[in-house]
């Protein structure tokens, strides 16, 4: 049914996605931690930071990528010389690309969970004798947990998506960063490539689809493990 | 998601668009007879806006150009661009929308040609022996089945060229590697760039230690030397095709066309660093 | 010595307390709805951060000056909070663990079958919150502060929220609370008929101010507490032994109870001789009688002197001392003027056995 190529593409975008989704949580829940629960000066900075990617549009995002992280860019360099890391046409520069271009989605469902934790259960914690580490693992993350879980769905699918930041910064090389938005636009561009791309395309449907039912499947879950 | 994709290459192409109309637009009045299109592979870039503003100013008609790969603009055609005139960097895009009866065959003319180079980044060596910095193509050294180019990218390095499936620069690289027994060693590092001036900007940018381009791709840009140039007779000839584009050839683009393909242009390709007969 | 000396802001509300209280016993902090009770015991607690010095036992969980803030995850302060806030994702056992396990290595003076069968919910220990009456909340609440072995224990208004039915079943657990607990504890209600039952000392709170500060008989005669409590809880309270019970005394079935010098009959009979009993006499239930009166089915006539009146806008209250025991009764003021009643005067108070109820208590009583 499907061609080597295609296969490739899928599994490429599948493990890009979760790649992406791993890099982004951590950062994501720090972020909207640092945004709704601190006051400092340069916070209106760090929200508009935050939420530029959704703003520019992706090839200039993949651009400013290629600035900093590319072969010769100020990060890029560093990371050549320091530990023989590259970036540009790997997989760990694409997953990089959706990560940064879901940050901004992800950091609000992540802060809006935050902001509905009741911070009175915090306070009930804290005359338990939970310092503030082990009241953010045991009460605050818990339950953000149906934000997270949010979160994380969105970074799969903006990632699965994702294509102007990560040809404009990985390149199009298949195996490596031929996610299927890639691949179906190579496809688009090569004589009789109509038929791939069509096939492209209803995976893509299909693993859209999937990922709404799995995503309302989780949702439940955490809902009925609180007792709703 | 994959929705994004026509976008992206509908703000491509405007971007690419502007860039190439904008002065001409300045001192046109609107009213006037309609902007005219040309459509024409990457690596005609430069040439092609300075002929056609020459144009703008001698006829006091508007042109609007769009540079891409070759393939990418054939299906722009077939999906009913509207263009008075497409350039091709092979004939095989052309034939491909000849057979769809979108061409005006008697327009079509073969007139200038170009050559291939292996270029390296200026600022870095790319290891290995066979690499003498040269920056005149036609003094470079040829390319020969002995060069180690796997040693000459190095570890993780890949090779920046058009993409084979579709780019002509790129099928092009592909017959000169195969005709030299490189093309096993090559393909599995190659980076396919979409068109062949995203090839050389990856060799300019140093992200690639090697990439195959255009002879003239080299003078256009700074950042690149020519490490070796490959035989003539290693791949089919390099042979641009011009064409009108049925339905949109009037008058007024027969004239467009002639002066694209008059000694005069010839002469500029020639600069340019194109192969003229 | 529980030592609270402390001011904050907040707005229009300023908060400005200077306290020594027992650490021993219950305190309960009362006072009308925004006095500062809750702001205060919030401070206790360190969830608030205010200026001055709060030291128990001797040890400083406060001091501005001395640059001392012990933050409220170390101060080893259970806090059982009005909506109880038991967290959702933890079925009832792991609300009752999280104290305990980070108790720190303080002794375990309270264990958790203790818990559980001091407050009845072993059945529940499988079940999440959200499947919990109000009630059942509250207990799970209670058992999971006791269980974080706090040195201190605070209540913010923990009945304020469940109707009378449950009000009444739950303060008995708090009854309990207090008698086999040897935790010190501070009550915040705004419910007079709560104090009376649970506390020991009252601190009266009234826009951000200590007003009094007295053991609970005290307080119960204070004008200043009977202009906010209900008319129906103003009375006073006694405490005393059982000494024999019904049947046993001339076959007038009830039972008496000495508290101090003074007998009361009281016509409960499921006390047993021995027992120690808190009796809470509302003044709407006493009389004042110039002569002692005959033939009259009332069993107290007590002989008292007259202290001083306490005129109302309805009624006046009287407050009388007898056998060295304080009481109050209230008389409409037709019944002051028709009798005479004057400060000093001998009269006699009169009230009613079946209308007299007492509340065991173990070890605690009115006197810490």
């Amino acid at each position: 049914m499907l061609t080597p190529e295609e296969t490739q593409a899928l599994r490429l975008s599948l493990e890009v996605a979760a790649r992406s989704v791993l890099l982004t949580l951590p950062f994501a829940i720090a972020v909207a931690w640092l945004l709704a629960r601190r006051r400092f000066h340069g916070r209106f900075f760090l929200d508009a930071l935050v939420h530029l990617p959704l703003v520019l549009p992706p090839v200039v995002v993949g651009y400013f990528l290629l600035l900093l992280l590319g072969s010769r860019g100020p990060i890029g360099a560093w990371l050549n010389d320091a530990f023989g890391i590259r970036l540009v046409f790997t997989r760990q520069g694409a997953a990089i690309a959706t990560a940064v271009m879901s940050f901004p989605l992800v950091v609000r469902a992540i802060r809006l969970s935050l902001e509905n934790v009741d911070r009175g259960l915090e306070d009930a914690a804290r005359t338990l004798g939970a310092g503030a580490w082990d009241r953010f693992a045991t009460i605050t993350l818990p339950l953000m947990l149906p934000g997270i879980i949010a979160g994380a769905i969105v970074a799969f699918a903006a990632s699965l998506g994702e294509f102007g930041a990560v040809i404009t910064f990985v390149s199009n090389i298949p195996g490596e960063t031929q996610t299927l938005p890639l691949a179906l636009y190579t496809a688009l561009q090569t004589p009789d490539g109509d038929a791939a791309a069509a096939r492209l395309a209803l995976i893509s449907v299909g693993l859209g689809i999937t990922g709404l039912l799995v995503a309302e499947w989780l949702a439940r879950a955490v809902r009925s493990r609180m007792g709703n | 998601m994959f929705a994004r994709t026509p976008q992206i290459l509908t703000l491509c192409a405007a971007l690419i668009a502007v860039s190439g109309s904008a002065p001409a637009r300045a001192d046109q009045p609107d009213a006037g007879p309609q902007p005219q299109t040309v459509f024409a592979a990457a690596s005609l870039t430069e040439v092609v806006k300075e002929l056609a503003r020459d144009y703008e100013k001698r006829s006091g008609r508007t042109v609007r150009l769009s540079f891409a790969s070759s393939s990418m603009l054939a299906r722009q055609i077939e999906n009913g661009a509207a263009v008075a005139v497409f350039i091709s960097a092979d004939e095989e895009w052309m034939r491909y929308l000849d057979d769809q009866r979108r061409v005006v065959r008697e327009s079509w003319v073969r007139p200038i040609g170009n050559r291939l180079v292996l270029v390296a980044p200026v600022a870095a060596t790319a290891g290995g022996s066979a690499t003498t910095p040269v920056q005149d193509a036609g003094v470079a050294p040829l390319m020969a089945r002995e060069f180690d180019l796997v040693a000459a990218l190095g570890t993780g390095g890949r090779l920046a060229v058009g993409d084979p499936a579709h780019v002509p620069a790129g099928r092009y690289a592909r017959q000169a590697l195969e005709h030299l027994g490189l093309w096993q060693a090559a393909a599995p590092r190659l980076a396919r760039a979409e068109n062949v001036r995203a090839a050389l900007a990856l060799v300019e940018r140093g992200e690639a230690p090697l990439g195959i381009v255009y002879a003239s791709d080299v003078r256009a840009a700074r950042g690149v030397r020519t490490i070796a140039r490959f035989a003539e007779s290693s791949h089919e000839p390099i042979r641009y095709s011009f064409a009108l584009i049925a339905g949109k050839a009037g008058t007024d683009a027969r004239a467009l066309l002639a002066h694209l393909t008059n000694a005069r242009a010839m002469e500029r390709y020639r600069a340019f660093g194109f192969v003229t007969d | 010595m529980l030592e609270i000396r402390c001011s904050l802001a907040r707005g229009a509300f300023a908060l400005d307390v200077d306290l020594a209280l027992p650490s021993s016993g219950v305190n309960t902090l009362f006072g009308a709805s925004g006095a500062g009770k809750s702001t205060l015991i919030e401070v206790l607690a360190g969830l608030l951060p205010a200026q001055g010095r709060i030291a128990l036992d001797g040890e400083v969980l406060l001091d501005t000056h001395g640059g001392i803030d012990v933050p409220a995850a170390r101060r080893a302060i259970g806090y059982v909070f009005q909506d109880g806030r038991l967290f959702p994702h933890y079925d009832v056992e792991g609300n009752l663990r999280y104290g305990e396990r980070r108790a720190r290595g303080r002794a375990a003076r309270v264990r958790f079958e203790q818990v559980l069968e001091l407050l009845g919910i072993g059945a529940l220990l499988q079940r999440r919150p959200a499947q919990l009456s109000g009630g059942e909340k509250q207990r799970v609440a209670l058992g999971r502060a006791l269980l974080s072995q706090p040195r201190l224990l605070l209540l913010d208004e923990p009945l304020a929220a469940l109707d009378v039915a449950r009000k009444q079943e739950l303060l008995p657990y708090f009854e309990r609370l207090r008698d086999e607990f040897s935790i010190p504890i501070v009550y915040v209600s705004h419910a007079f008929d709560e104090v009376i039952r649970i506390a020991q000392h009252v601190v009266l709170l009234d826009r951000g101010r200590v007003t009094l500060a007295a053991p609970l008989a005290e307080a119960c005669l204070s004008p200043l507490v009977h202009a906010i409590t209900g008319a129906g809880v103003v009375g006073a309270v006694l405490e005393g032994v059982v000494i024999s019970d019904a049947g046993s005394e001339g076959g007038s079935a009830a039972t008496l109870v000495r508290c101090g010098e003074l007998r009361v009959r009281m016509a409960q009979t499921t006390l047993a001789p021995g027992a120690h009993v808190r009796l809470h006499l509302a003044a709407d239930d006493v009389a004042v009688a110039r002569e002692p009166p005959r033939a009259i089915s009332i069993r107290n006539v007590i002989a008292a002197r007259i202290q001083r009146l306490e005129p109302g806008e309805a009624s006046v209250l009287v407050h009388l001392l007898a056998q060295g025991e304080r009481l109050l009764a209230r008389v409409t003021h037709g019944a002051a003027r028709e009798l005479n009643l004057e400060s000093g005067g001998e009269c006699y108070a009169l009230f009613k056995a079946v209308a007299t109820h007492g509340r065991r208590f173990e070890r605690a009583g009115l006197r810490p």
